[in-house]
């Protein structure tokens, strides 16, 4: 190594780069569309937070596109084929383990852990390859009408999850009292806020406060009384998930016990649910006269509050998540568009993603990553994933369809802690040292004029990085690329592509370890 | 979230050296060991938090009370089955396992303080806004308010010199498992560390410091980025310490094998390798019993998770006990309500409001708190009503345990609490010789229309300040503040409102409560 060589050497080893000012923290684009023609870093952005972000190829193929025209196609049109099962699993009994010899009890048990293993490395496979938002806002309606897959010694059946899923991916951008109505006569759901044990005389309220609390209006907007009535309403709804239980109307499809439904009148947010007779104490008028009236009642009394709560979690998981930092202006007129839309979901997610205030500087590179996110994105962006990612997002708190509570992910700055973070630098190392060095040349090919060392690492930092970095860090990246080679050397190491995969996996592995390397 | 082991713990090393804080005790003098042995700030405390809501009134179970067994009629313990702890309390069967030390023993040994009617004022049935109150030690009912960080974590982030540019050598909290709680958080960085598995942090943590500077916190990017860097910098600092104290460390017993009691083994063991953590936090999920919360045989989800929290307790306490650290730590359960009185038709209970709370450790006054639950004057919506505000015990950790002063803990609550006394105050040879002791004080007349005199013997010349608290621990005024010269003191009072009281006496920095009824 010539004296030069080796203090450059020095200079990249020992020497942290400063950076330059962060964008700004005002954020001034409000509600309005954002009309500017869209550049390559507004590519990026919008499909990091709407979806799980964009290859090289198909970020390029919308520059200069305007923002309401990718948004309407990343969005879909909500009526897309059903999903293919993971399995044919999906379709079968599981047997009931209460009661069974150890042994049975313990086979059956295994078998569940298999087939949720399955059900969440295809889901997770799905987001990786997803081209639109279907995935991505199929797990953001996922991660707030919360069940557990595992919740004490209570199981969700990874049957009941799997057809779950469906109706979060159908219903994503229809009318939210839709999605309401399905979601209270889910059989995962009667099974784990204990719907299904909800029976006249002796209401079990737990539903019944989570439909207002966590899921529509937020605390506050109800009494308790309120509470105890919509209890009273949502009675004798019940379900299965052992083929030794009653299934009237086949396997994991709720049924109506008409024994256990409260007929008396209730009174709910001011308003009253009729009395019935015996004679109309059936599914079909239950459901539509008292179960989808309640429903109706929380939009219609508390239409600020559900605009206001819905709007807000959207906001908190696409844009911006601190507690604290909000803009209450924006907020608000994204609530009021969502009511002005009379709930419609679609109106919702649209006015979003293409505001002014999505697309403006302050907000980019804001938001933590989650798990999935971080997982899904690198797998998308890298061309390359781990086998059992399920494993992977599980050891960074994330197991799919598991969430700690029915509160779901505390989300924010949670994700981050001194458990997660190495994992998660772990699973970086591992994945970028598991790319073989044809998949790393065919990887660095996609990038235009890769065989000019500055411009490639501009683009692999613009790539996967949230945020423009300053020239001393771009410096410090080019080194962890060339290694004290000099730059019009990068073509003749383009030749050898066991050299050329080895020092953009040093370049990625360096990139790894930047904090914003978790933002998004 | 699945019901996992948390730990893989290897087998305890033996150590063959006697050790102090894991370091050979040769290795001091005499005089640094009296220091080390008097030395303030080597207390510990762990805070138990049981989530879901526990069942207060199958915990400690009123047997002489008919109304109990009224509205319990198939969940409630029966006088004979439960177990008469010192002609005091009745505790539920599950909480003294055969053949265990566990908090029935340590109930009879002077190791448990009972806190019955523990709670807050408006109870909000809420699980995350409950558990918010209680974590972030603000009781606020405007669900606007956000609750964003912890108590512990407001005081140590005050408290530590420099935090948190300069980082303590040390965490100064440590959780066992999960993201890091609110609890642990402050405004200023968490104080904490979130720890699975000792060797696997070390695995992963080394070498994970960031090789870039802070960011300016002027941008929302720029706050996230940092927040981020210290994560890193504590993953890859702390990772090594805490390996030092796990390798060092050790237990005595083989603990049971179940996750929490893996919890309460890891502390113990890495209290024992000489961590100078200040706070543990450890948790137990599972106990919001809307269903199947005890069978008539009295099995079931409650007793399973009662007899696994006294097994972890138990355990660790006699493993403390034969390590020598028992009078250095303080236990306390955290749980964000209790459950409706009258049982449900799910054989559960749904969430209720007041309910009882463990105080434990060597330096606890053992005993029990606050009078059994009152049935018959349940509230408005049918819960029992709360004794004693939950944060009187948290102002005795602060100030009887941490050493803080009242004005500390007033910063921390932002209101001030009359510690509830359920913690010994050590005294010394220097506290008699500076008059720091409790006084013998006298108030008369008592009840009074009016004023009232406070008198006392009084040994050395002090300074002295009485404050008047209400019932409920809460602050209402300071009367009185002054000097007092060797011999009988007589103060007049003169209270501002009518009321039930607490005259708090403080000589010298040494508080002595003395109720004071002022009728009118």
């Amino acid at each position: 190594m010539e004296r030069r060589q080796f203090i450059n050497h020095l200079f990249a080893l020992g020497k942290r780069p400063s950076l330059a000012d962060g964008p700004p923290l005002m954020v001034e684009g409000g509600i309005e569309p954002y009309t500017t023609p869209l550049t390559l870093e507004d590519v990026l952005h919008l499909y990091r937070r709407a979806g799980f972000g964009a290859t090289m190829a198909q970020a390029r193929a919308q520059v200069g596109r305007q923002a309401a025209d990718v948004v309407n196609e990343l969005l879909g049109t909500g009526d897309e084929p059903p999903h293919d099962p993971p399995g044919p699993w999906v379709d079968t009994w599981t047997e009931n383990p209460q009661g069974a010899d150890l042994q049975t009890r313990l086979a059956i048990e295994r078998s569940w852990d298999a087939n949720m293993a399955n059900l969440a490395n295809w889901w997770i496979g799905r987001m990786a390859s997803d081209t639109t938002s279907i995935e991505k806002l199929t797990l953001f309606w996922s991660s707030h009408w919360v069940t557990e897959f595992g919740f004490d010694n209570i199981f969700s059946i990874p049957q009941m999850l799997f057809r779950q899923l469906q109706i979060f991916r159908t219903k994503r951008l229809g009318d939210l009292r839709e999605m309401a109505l399905e979601i209270t006569l889910d059989p995962a759901m009667l099974q784990y806020l204990g719907g299904t044990y909800n029976i006249k005389g002796r209401a079990n309220e737990n539903y019944a406060r989570e439909l207002m609390e966590l899921f529509l209006t937020g605390i506050g907007w109800y009494t308790e009384g309120d509470v105890k009535e919509a209890a009273r309403v949502l009675t004798g709804w019940r379900t299965q998930r052992f083929s030794d239980e009653p299934a009237p109307n086949d396997k994991y499809v709720t049924w109506f016990d008409a024994a256990a439904h409260d007929i008396g009148a209730k009174q709910f947010l001011g308003q009253t649910i009729a009395a019935r007779t015996e004679d109309n104490n059936t599914a079909f008028q239950v459901k539509f006269d008292e179960v989808f009236k309640l429903i109706q009642i929380i939009f219609d009394v508390r239409a600020d509050a559900v605009s206001g709560f819905i709007a807000d979690k959207a906001y908190r998981y696409f844009v911006y998540s601190s507690p604290t930092e909000v803009d209450p202006t924006f907020l608000a007129d994204l609530a009021a568009a969502y009511r002005n839309a009379d709930f419609d979901l679609r109106a919702l997610f649209a006015t979003m993603f293409t505001s002014a205030h999505f697309f403006d500087p302050a907000i980019r590179g804001a938001q933590i990553t989650t798990p999935l996110e971080y997982l899904a994105g690198l797998q998308r962006r890298l061309g390359k994933g781990l086998a059992n990612p399920h494993q992977w997002v599980e050891n960074m708190d994330q197991p799919v369809m598991d969430p700690p509570t029915v509160a779901g992910w505390p989300g924010y700055r949670s994700w981050i802690s001194t458990n997660t973070y190495p994992m998660r630098r772990t699973y970086a190392r591992t994945l970028i040292q598991a790319m073989s060095d044809a998949e790393v040349n065919t990887w660095i090919r996609t990038f235009d004029e890769y065989d000019d060392a500055r411009k490639f690492t501009a683009n692999v930092v613009t790539f996967l990085l949230p945020v423009a970095v300053s020239q001393e860090r771009m410096d410090y990246y080019l080194q962890a690329l060339l290694q004290n080679a000099p730059d019009y050397d990068w073509p003749s190491i383009l030749n050898d592509a066991s050299a050329a995969a080895k020092r953009t996996r040093d370049l990625l592995i360096t990139l790894s370890k930047a904090p914003d390397f978790q933002l998004c | 979230m699945k019901r996992r082991t948390f730990l893989k713990t290897t087998a305890a090393a033996s150590v063959g050296t006697q050790l102090l804080g894991g370091v050979p005790l040769r290795a001091f003098s005499p005089d640094q060991l009296q220091n080390l042995l008097e030395a303030d700030d080597d207390r510990i405390l762990i805070v138990v938090q049981l989530f879901g809501g526990n069942d207060g009134l199958n915990t400690i179970i009123p047997v002489d009370d008919p109304e109990y067994y009224n509205i319990r009629p198939v969940i409630a313990v029966q006088k004979s089955d439960a177990v008469s702890v010192l002609s005091r309390v009745h505790m539920h069967p599950a909480l003294a396992p055969a053949g265990s030390y566990n908090l029935k023993t340590m109930f009879e040994d002077g190791r448990l303080a009972i806190v019955q009617g523990i709670g807050y004022e408006n109870p909000n049935l809420s699980h995350f806004r409950s558990t918010d109150i209680w974590l972030s030690g603000f009781n606020s009912s405007d669900p606007n308010k956000r609750l964003i960080d912890g108590w512990l974590g407001r005081y140590w982030a005050n408290k530590i010199q420099g935090f948190p540019e300069n980082l303590p050598s040390d965490p100064t909290a440590v959780q066992i498992g999960g993201t890091l709680s609110m609890l642990l958080q402050s405004p200023k960085g968490d104080i904490g560390i979130a720890l699975t598995d000792p060797e696997k942090f070390f695995e992963q943590g080394q070498g994970l410091s960031p090789d870039l500077d802070p960011m300016p916190e002027d941008s929302r990017y720029g706050r996230e980025f940092n927040f981020i860097r210290l994560v890193a910098e504590q993953s890859d600092r702390y990772s090594s310490v805490v390996k030092q104290a796990f390798d060092r460390g050790r237990n005595t017993l083989t603990y049971d094998d179940n996750g929490f009691v893996k919890q309460m083994q890891l502390v113990a063991r890495l209290i024992s390798g000489g961590l100078k953590s200040k706070v543990y936090l450890v948790y137990m999920g599972g106990f919001d019993t809307h269903v199947q919360q005890q069978n008539e045989d009295l099995t079931g989800l409650h007793p399973f998770l009662l007899e696994k929290l006294s097994l972890g307790i138990g355990q660790f306490m006699q493993d403390a006990l034969a390590q020598g650290f028992a009078d250095r730590v303080v236990g306390m359960t955290v749980s964000e309500f209790g459950r409706r009185p009258y049982q449900n038709g799910s054989r559960g209970t749904d969430h209720g409001a007041a309910s009882v709370q463990f105080v434990f450790g060597n330096k606890v006054r053992a005993g029990v708190y606050g009078d059994a639950p009152d049935l018959a004057n349940l509230n408005s919506n049918g819960d029992l009503r709360w004794q004693y505000d939950y944060r009187r015990v948290y102002a005795d950790i602060l100030e009887t345990w941490f050493g803080g002063t009242p004005e500390a803990t007033e910063a921390v609550f932002e209101e001030r609490f009359l510690p509830l006394g359920v913690l010994q105050r050590p005294t010394s040879v220097q506290d008699a010789y500076d008059g720091r002791t409790q006084v013998n004080v006298r108030a008369y007349p008592n009840p009074t229309a009016t004023s009232a005199v406070l008198e006392w013997q009084q040994g050395v010349p002090a300074g002295v300040t009485i404050e008047l608290y209400g019932t409920d621990g809460r602050f209402v005024e300071t009367l009185h503040r002054g000097t007092v010269q060797p011999g009988t003191v007589q103060i007049p009072i003169h209270p501002s409102r009518p009321g039930a009281f607490i005259c708090n006496v403080i000589v010298n920095g040494r508080p002595t409560p003395v109720p004071l009824s002022v009728v009118r």
